[in-house]
């Protein structure tokens, strides 16, 4: 490049020199960590920072350390949690307890960054649903995780829109396509110009949304991703009812139930369709309740699950948060003692917060607390039931997140296409 | 007058005083204000708006309500608008001085090695600063040489944008067109470097430096991984990153994210209207510029 | 690049390196070229070092990242080339590559195009200026989060959508816009020329002002039109500035990311997806910063690559001499 000029090649190498001789001693092995039972326990939560929800989990780590002693910090990181989580490994300084997705399991298990877990010797873990359990195993079968907070999908549907188009509530998917055609085609909000649509449908790629949002109808139509075959799984997306279920979501598309933007639709672009009236049908979580009661009112909407499909029954994607026990802490007992405390009774019934916005325990792990008496607000029974009795985690693979992203970006395609 | 002005601009559009080009003028500036600011006042009005409609934009909301402002406050914004401040001024700062220094020297002397030196500033440019996050996270904690640590502090984010490519790249591009001429008699007169530097070079750089200030602003004003990266504490956050996390917090409203984003506005606007004041001095001293 | 055309450094023969950290060789120089070696080394040092601690040893950690398996707390595990291959028999990855170079040529011209006229136009000093120009340049202050969000209103694909009602006064449209594939990739161009426009705008006035005037008063004289004006004289000096702003926007070009992951992630149909999007969702959300390294490696070589294409074509041609 420099004309091949003696100095500056010397230069050049001179840099490289410094840069690897500098580097070169990053990445060295696991460090083992001498331990102190009195150690402060950094804990950091998946909430956006100052919210009603990192509120709660400061009161519960509170709660903790008035029964056990072990002094907390909580950190609330939202965006970018993962890349955090990145750093914090990198600089072999991570936190001694992380609550986050289910679905963070298999990655960060693989990357060696949260401790096995032995849940026979975890006091109360016998109390814990067992499809909780599900969701914090890895596929060799080891646990690294301890099941912290549930949850399920429900549909949100516009219940004034429901009485001014003059139907019942959905019992079956053809009532429910019913319905999406009625708000699409009969000016549902009566302003007299036809800027409605049926479903609100998150489809971009991101996190694999597309994926995320449409797995719950594919299952209950009877579709899968993977079926399990001898020792591994096979996939079967190719499958009749498979095809079947995603020829109904591109019909759905192409004939203008679904919001048109759709294709590039995340989440957080998506609530606010449903609480401003542009479509009236959205399948989502328990944790939108508290947004639209403020935005759209508690009277406009109603809460129902989604009927069955064609499959026979419905069958609803299941998640929720986990405690990991992060590696390389100085307290390895305090955080063993902690995930004990996050899931026992008293644990569970601060997280949930009541009926207010700030839950970071949606559904309970925990068998022995009955929502009932925490929370007024009957709506939950409704995720409740669906969680109990109709819904399924995503299969236990190695890694999930590269089959979600290339479904995602399979399913997107599909809906894009008309 | 009239022959000075029709002089001083290269259309001389903005001072031609015939009938017709004045109203095509205002036509002008009035479309220019419709498409690039238009759209996003409008969709910034919902910040008082308590449910904004994504489909369509407004002139005038239904209901006016600060709810938006207050939850944003109740979200630190405050807090964070002051950290910005902090961080883009003293930033700023060290970015200016860094960068006329070393444009100074790219522009205005000659020594081996330049051409290595331009392309190794280009490609501090090319690699995408979510690659670099990790990487970079090590050298904050641990600077080599130093053995400083720089995370949890908000110097952290103010020395590593001390150097910027782009302004260092701009900054020599307009050094060099300084006729050499201005700094030769300043040398015979018995002139050290550093007496060139500041009284010769840099009042003709004005223009130069109303853009690396606007652009120095904006970028540091902007940084999303830095801060992601130094701040330990939410009391260190910088307000990028509230924006970040109103965007996709499922809590708030899109009215928050516009509170929050109207806020972050207005000191970029004043930035930018005080740093066109060089701009306006550079325009008319180039006027009578030989 | 931005040496355009002055052949500095190319005739020496025997330079000593420059850099704070090494010390001038023993060797006899005319005083004049040390000292001004020493003192651009002075004047340099501040940037250099800088760019050393932040810049080029995350650089050489990325670099060696793209060799290794990336696992903070296991320890590293060599693969040699083995993300490299991952990554280049991924099938999106030359539709990837093929669409960021469309883009960033497209956003570049665009821009360049857009703010050349913009400049011209909001040339002055007139007060009522500055609030126009002033107006002109708020999309690139806004926070980008906020940006995507105005384009996705304005771009929304029903036939109430903002900019549907306009081309509907045509008769043209509804589009879709972001949401086909048959468009997704210009709508995103639009949006990258709608913020680049103002930027460029800006260091083009900076340039206008440095224009000679008494040029624009002589070419009067000689009774040149505004547009032969422009043309022969207002161009031409603005030719610098221009080199300046092209390198810096196909750079930008290149590593185009966060626009188009609000705006689309790529989709629909993978019809927007960039080398960024891509190393994003093959790399960063997976966790495999090897690959991501490996990713961004290819693009830094790309883009030197690039620059150095450009540098030895503009060197090839006549050198045309700015005053100096």
């Amino acid at each position: 490049m420099i004309r091949g000029r003696p100095r500056a090649r010397f230069v050049t190498l001179a840099l490289a020199a410094v840069l690897l001789g500098t580097t070169a001693a990053c990445g060295s092995g696991p460090v083992q960590t001498e331990q102190d039972p009195n150690a402060v326990l950094e804990i950091w939560v998946r909430k956006p920072p100052d919210s009603a929800s990192a509120a709660t989990a400061k009161t519960l780590a509170d709660a903790f350390t008035e029964s056990t002693g072990i002094p907390t910090t909580v950190t609330a990181i939202f965006e970018d949690f993962e890349t955090k989580i990145q750093q914090a490994a990198a600089q072999q300084d991570l936190p001694d307890i992380v609550i986050n997705d289910t679905a963070q399991l298999g990655t960060m298990a693989g990357q060696g960054i949260v401790r096995e877990i032995d849940p026979d010797q975890l006091a109360g873990s016998q109390d814990l649903t067992p499809g909780s359990w599900d969701a914090s195993r890895t596929v060799d079968g080891k646990t690294y995780a301890v099941p912290f907070s549930a949850q399920s999908f429900a549909l949100f549907i516009r219940k004034d829109w429901r009485e001014a188009v003059g139907a019942d509530v959905p019992t079956s998917w053809d009532e429910l396509q019913a319905l999406a055609e009625k708000f699409t085609t009969e000016d549902p909000d009566g302003n007299g110009s036809d800027d409605t649509y049926g479903y609100v449908v998150p489809g971009s790629t991101k996190r694999g949304y597309t994926s995320w949002y449409y797995s719950s109808f594919l299952w209950s139509a009877g579709g899968d991703f993977l079926t399990e075959s001898g020792d591994g799984y096979t996939p079967v997306i190719d499958s009749a009812a498979s095809v079947a279920a995603l020829q109904w979501f591109q019909d759905a598309a192409c004939d203008g139930t679904i919001v048109p933007d759709a294709p590039t639709l995340e989440t957080s672009q998506a609530h606010p369709l449903f609480e401003s009236g542009v479509a009236g049908i959205y399948l989502t979580g328990p944790y939108m309740m508290a947004r639209f009661d403020e935005n759209l009112g508690a009277d406009k909407y109603e809460i129902v699950p989604l009927p069955a499909g064609p499959g026979g029954q419905a069958s609803v994607l299941a998640e929720g948060e986990n405690v990991y026990l992060m590696a390389g802490s100085a307290n390895e007992a305090g955080q063993q003692k902690f995930a004990e405390f996050a899931v026992s009774v008293e644990g569970q019934t601060i997280g949930m917060a009541g009926d207010s916005d700030g839950n970071i325990v949606r559904l309970p792990v925990n068998s022995q607390v009955a929502i009932s008496e925490v929370r007024q607000d009957e709506r939950w029974q409704i995720f409740d039931e669906v969680y109990r009795d109709s819904s399924r985690y995503v299969p236990i693979v190695p890694e999930w997140t590269p089959i979600l992203q290339n479904s995602a970006e399979a399913f997107n395609t599909i809906i894009a296409d008309c | 007058m009239s022959r000075t002005e029709r002089f001083d601009t290269a259309l001389g559009f903005t001072s031609s005083r015939h009938p017709v080009t004045r109203i095509l003028r205002w036509g002008v500036y009035v479309v220019c204000i419709v498409v690039f600011a238009g759209p996003l006042l409008s969709l910034l009005i919902n910040a008082f708006t308590p449910v904004s409609n994504p489909t369509s934009l407004t002139l005038i909301p239904d209901t006016v309500t600060f709810d938006n402002f207050t939850r944003a406050f109740d979200r630190g914004v405050l807090g964070y608008l002051l950290n910005s401040f902090f961080v883009v001024g003293f930033g700023l700062l060290a970015q200016i001085l860094v960068s006329l220094s070393a444009a100074y020297a790219l522009a205005r002397k000659k020594f081996p090695g330049m051409r290595l030196v331009l392309l190794l500033i280009l490609s501090t440019m090319m690699l995408p600063e979510e690659i670099l996050a990790i990487p970079l996270s090590l050298v904050l904690a641990d600077v080599p040489f130093i053995g400083v640590n720089l995370i949890g502090s908000l110097f952290g984010m103010i020395i590593p944008v001390a150097a910027w490519g782009f302004s260092i790249l701009v900054m020599t591009e307009f050094m060099k067109e300084i006729p050499v001429e201005l700094e030769e008699a300043a040398r015979i007169d018995g002139a050290g470097e550093f007496r060139i530097f500041i009284s010769v070079i840099l009042p003709l750089c004005r223009p130069a430096l109303g853009v690396i200030g606007i652009f120095g602003f904006v970028m540091i004003w902007d940084q999303y991984m830095l801060p992601l990266l130094v701040a330990t504490d939410t009391a260190q956050y910088t307000l990028p990153l509230a924006l970040r996390t109103l965007r996709s917090d499922p809590q708030v409203g899109l009215g928050v994210l516009l509170a929050a984003a109207l806020l972050a506005l207005l000191p970029s606007v004043i930035a930018f209207l005080a740093m066109q004041r060089q701009f306006m001095k550079g325009l008319t001293s180039g006027a009578v510029k030989g | 690049m931005t040496t355009t055309g002055q052949p500095v450094a190319v005739e020496l023969e025997s330079p000593p390196p420059p850099g704070p950290a090494q010390p001038p060789p023993r060797r006899r120089f005319g005083s004049i070229r040390l000292r001004g070696t020493l003192t651009a080394a002075v004047f340099l040092a501040p940037a250099l070092i800088t760019f050393l601690l932040f810049k080029f040893i995350p650089m050489g950690r990325a670099i060696q990242m793209s060799f290794h398996e990336v696992r903070p707390y296991l320890g590293d595990v060599w693969v040699g080339f083995d993300n490299y291959t991952r990554l280049l028999s991924e099938a999106e990855f030359l539709t990837a590559v093929w669409q960021t170079v469309i883009l960033a040529v497209g956003q570049t011209a665009g821009s360049l195009i857009v703010g050349i006229v913009l400049a011209l136009l909001l040339e002055g000093s007139a007060r009522h200026l500055w609030i126009i120009r002033t107006a002109v340049f708020l999309p690139t202050v806004v926070a980008l989060a906020v940006v995507a969000e105005v384009w996705r209103v304005l771009y929304y694909p029903g036939e109430a959508g903002v900019i549907n009602s306009l081309i509907g006064w045509f008769g043209l449209g509804p589009s879709e816009f972001l949401n086909s594939s048959d468009t997704s990739l210009w709508s995103v161009m639009a949006v990258g020329v709608w913020r680049g426009a103002p930027y460029d705008m800006m260091i083009i006035l900076a340039g206008l002002a440095g224009v000679d005037r008494t040029l624009y008063e002589a070419s009067a004289v000689d009774g040149a039109s505004i547009r032969q004006r422009l043309w022969h004289v207002t161009l031409p000096a603005l030719r610098p500035v221009f080199a300046i702003l092209i390198t810096l926007a196909a750079i930008r070009g290149l590593r185009v990311f966060t626009e188009i992951f609000l705006l689309t992630n790529g989709g629909p149909n993978g019809s927007t997806e960039v080398i960024m999007t891509l190393i994003y969702k093959l790399g960063l959300e997976r966790s495999e910063l090897g690959i991501a390294a490996a990713g961004s490696v290819i693009l830094l070589l790309a883009t030197i690559a690039l620059t150095l294409a450009v540098q030895i074509a503009r060197r090839g041609r006549p050198s045309r001499k700015a005053k100096r």
